[in-house]
């Protein structure tokens, strides 16, 4: 409530009956991120919108982590890619927290509402590959997020999306809630944010699906596309309980021997970190 | 219009001499009842024998260091002899005018009245002069400047005794603050505010910046004590509520939660509050509060005020910083020597500072025993003014007859 009292007391704000209607969403179970179209991430400030997955503080919290655990500098800059981006919060953050020069990255997204949403970010933030910069500014002298609109799990993925591995860094946060527990979701999350974004099954119809398709997908990417370079990094973000899960699948399929797992704030295993 | 004439006696103080004043220090006085023994007077006052006593040793460590010596030691000798020359100066100064009035006292019995009114006339001066130099300059000289003039404060309000209404005072302390940082110049920002469904304030962090912010505030933190009818009270009784405020030193934000000289990362546990359940994906609630414990002290700092974990994270350590800060300092202050100081009463915080009586519309700070007329100038801000520069003056008093101790 105080934050929507703060909202409409920002100037250049429509005034009016703007808090009674913030309030009657509230209230109809919209979440207050959406209402406030603003959410803090790490030291930024992104754009809400639904139905493009709302930044989650665990996410928040593992992305700084990964600022210090990778640490690529302007002499040693990196690329990287972001799988399933959405708001674009995590290369946003890494973009912002690292050094200036030090990392080009890119992002996927299968929802064109999330690829113009992050796009948007991307220009609030300034990270944007502007092709009005000066010819003499080389194109590493600042860092640059570029979203696109791709189907990860398309066969031909790499070739439409115009994307050039190997990536020195791969992240992700990809939908991983199993159809059973999709159904169970709160209505905040359920009814406003976008199913592409959440679940893990797509394919199934019925009670069973683990939510790990996306993982399947990915460590095919790597195993078999040249997606990560041969000193590189994947950090994924995992659903409670599929951290173990996860980290096998990444060891036989994409051949990444090296894991090691990361726990959330609140004590749940929540990243998979990977390396050959 | 007896209010607004009350008002206006707070608004424009007293004048009253910025000066050192001497009745504060225990050392009594010179009893200058004649003109003629004045000068001898003066020449006997602890501040004219403080300057001797911190010239003597001068010109010790003078004769013991090396001028063009090169170890560490002897260049902060070197450096400690450096920054005695403006005494040295003005020790100088009292010299000459000292040994000038002797001749012109001589004077005083020359057969030619011209002569003599003049020399009456110079011997004013000349007295005058070594006044000023014993009630403004040397005090000023032998207290070495503030190392906290460049620190921002950090006020913390937590309602205390007195219940709703307890909680309504700290709101309009709280806003107190807000004007008197207007009034001042100064930037204030509310960093946390948790406030009450009756428009009172539970507890509040206020950082306020601006020069001298610290030096000035630090003095404001007590118990402060509030008498008057509440407004929730219908048979018109007159209660007794408390706010506790604590003032503590905000160095400046480098960016970095840890700040080396204070503690080490090791030393904090950082914990979320509540369960998110499966967290992640699952969940979009708003869940950012944090608190940290700082294990070798105990000190916990919780902050939930900001919409993200990562915002009240750097709040939080913002907060530890300036505790440890504030350990820090009294620490300092003791091991410099016993705390005689009654102002910084660093043991004790809860001690009733000031009372805020609205029927008899007046504030009295219980520590100087001032007492002001109209609770209103002093809850907007400008009234408050005149208990802060009471304060800072006591302050440089005590620190003067320190001075006097320890030269």
């Amino acid at each position: 409530m105080r934050w929507m009292m703060q909202a409409v007391q920002q100037p250049n704000q429509q005034r009016g009956n703007a808090i009674e209607d913030m309030v009657a969403r509230r209230v109809s179970g919209e979440p207050l991120q959406y209402i406030l179209g603003i959410q803090p991430f790490g030291p930024l400030n992104l754009l809400t919108r639904p139905p493009v997955l709302i930044p989650r503080p665990e996410t928040e919290d593992w992305t700084m982590r990964l600022t210090k655990y990778v640490t690529p500098s302007l002499m040693r800059p990196i690329r990287l890619l972001d799988l399933c981006t959405g708001s674009g919060c995590i290369p946003l953050l890494l973009c912002r927290v690292w050094p200036a020069g030090s990392v080009k990255a890119y992002g996927v997204d299968i929802a064109a509402e999330a690829v113009q949403l992050a796009s948007e970010n991307t220009a609030i933030c300034g990270f944007s590959e502007s092709s009005d910069d000066p010819p003499s500014r080389s194109p590493f002298v600042r860092n640059t997020f570029r979203p696109i609109l791709a189907d990860i799990r398309d066969p031909a993925f790499l070739q439409s999306s115009g994307l050039h591995p190997p990536f020195h860094v791969v992240t992700s946060n990809p939908p991983y809630i199993p159809r059973r527990e999709y159904e169970l979701l709160p209505p905040s999350v359920k009814e406003y944010e976008d199913k592409r974004a959440l679940l893990g099954d797509p394919d199934s119809e019925g009670e069973g699906g683990d939510g790990l398709t996306f993982y399947r997908d990915i460590a095919r990417l790597i195993a078999h596309q040249n997606l990560l370079a041969e000193d590189g990094v994947l950090a994924v973000e995992v659903g409670k309980g599929q951290a173990r899960d996860v980290e096998r699948i990444l060891r036989d399929q994409a051949r990444l021997t090296k894991t090691t797992i990361w726990q959330d704030p609140w004590s749940v295993e929540r990243v998979v970190v990977a390396t050959r | 219009m007896l209010r607004t004439a009350l008002r206006l006696r707070v608004c424009l103080p007293p004048p009253r001499a910025r000066t050192f004043r001497w009745s504060a220090t225990p050392h009594a006085q010179p009893r200058a009842d004649t003109k003629d023994n004045v000068a001898v007077a003066l020449e006997k006052s602890p501040v004219v024998q403080a300057v001797q006593r911190r010239l003597q040793q001068r010109s010790e460590m003078q004769a013991k260091v090396q001028p063009d010596s090169n170890t560490a030691e002897d260049k902060q000798t070197l450096q400690r002899i450096h920054e005695m020359e403006p005494l040295r100066a003005a020790w100088e100064e009292w010299e000459n005018t000292r040994n000038l009035l002797a001749e012109t006292t001589r004077l005083l019995q020359d057969p030619d009245p011209t002569m003599q009114a003049l020399a009456q006339e110079e011997r004013s001066e000349l007295l005058a002069r070594l006044a000023g130099l014993a009630e403004r300059t040397f005090p000023a000289l032998l207290v070495p400047p503030s190392a906290t003039a460049h620190l921002a404060a950090m006020l913390e309000l937590k309602a205390g005794v007195g219940g709703s209404e307890s909680s309504l005072f700290a709101a309009e302390v709280l806003r107190m603050y807000v004007r008197l940082a207007q009034a001042m110049g100064w930037h204030a920002n509310i960093v946390a505010n948790n406030e009450t469904d009756n428009g009172g304030v539970k507890d509040a962090v206020l950082e306020i910046k601006g020069e001298r912010a610290y030096d000035l505030l630090r003095w404001e933190s007590g118990v402060h004590r509030v008498q008057r009818v509440p407004a929730t009270e219908f048979n018109g009784r007159v209660h007794t509520s408390t706010v506790a405020v604590l003032v503590l030193p905000l160095a400046e934000d480098k960016g970095s939660e840890v700040d080396e000289e204070l503690f080490k990362m090791e030393e904090v546990k950082v914990e979320v509050m509540r369960s998110r359940g499966a967290g992640g994906q699952h969940v979009n609630k708003t869940e950012s509060a944090v608190r940290l414990t700082h294990l070798p002290t105990g000190i916990t700092v919780s902050m939930q005020d900001e919409r993200s974990q990562h915002q009240n994270r750097r709040r939080a350590f913002q907060v530890l910083r300036a505790r440890l800060m504030d350990r820090k300092l009294i620490e300092d202050v003791k091991n410099r020597r016993d705390v005689r100081r009654n102002l910084v009463s660093s043991a004790d915080r809860s001690e009733k500072i000031r009372t805020y009586n609205f029927p008899q519309d007046r504030v009295t700070d219980h520590r100087i025993g001032l007492s002001l007329m109209n609770v209103e100038a002093v809850m907007e801000g400008e009234g408050l003014r005149d208990f802060l520069d009471e304060l800072a003056k006591k302050h440089q008093d005590d620190l003067l007859e320190e001075a006097f101790v320890a030269s």
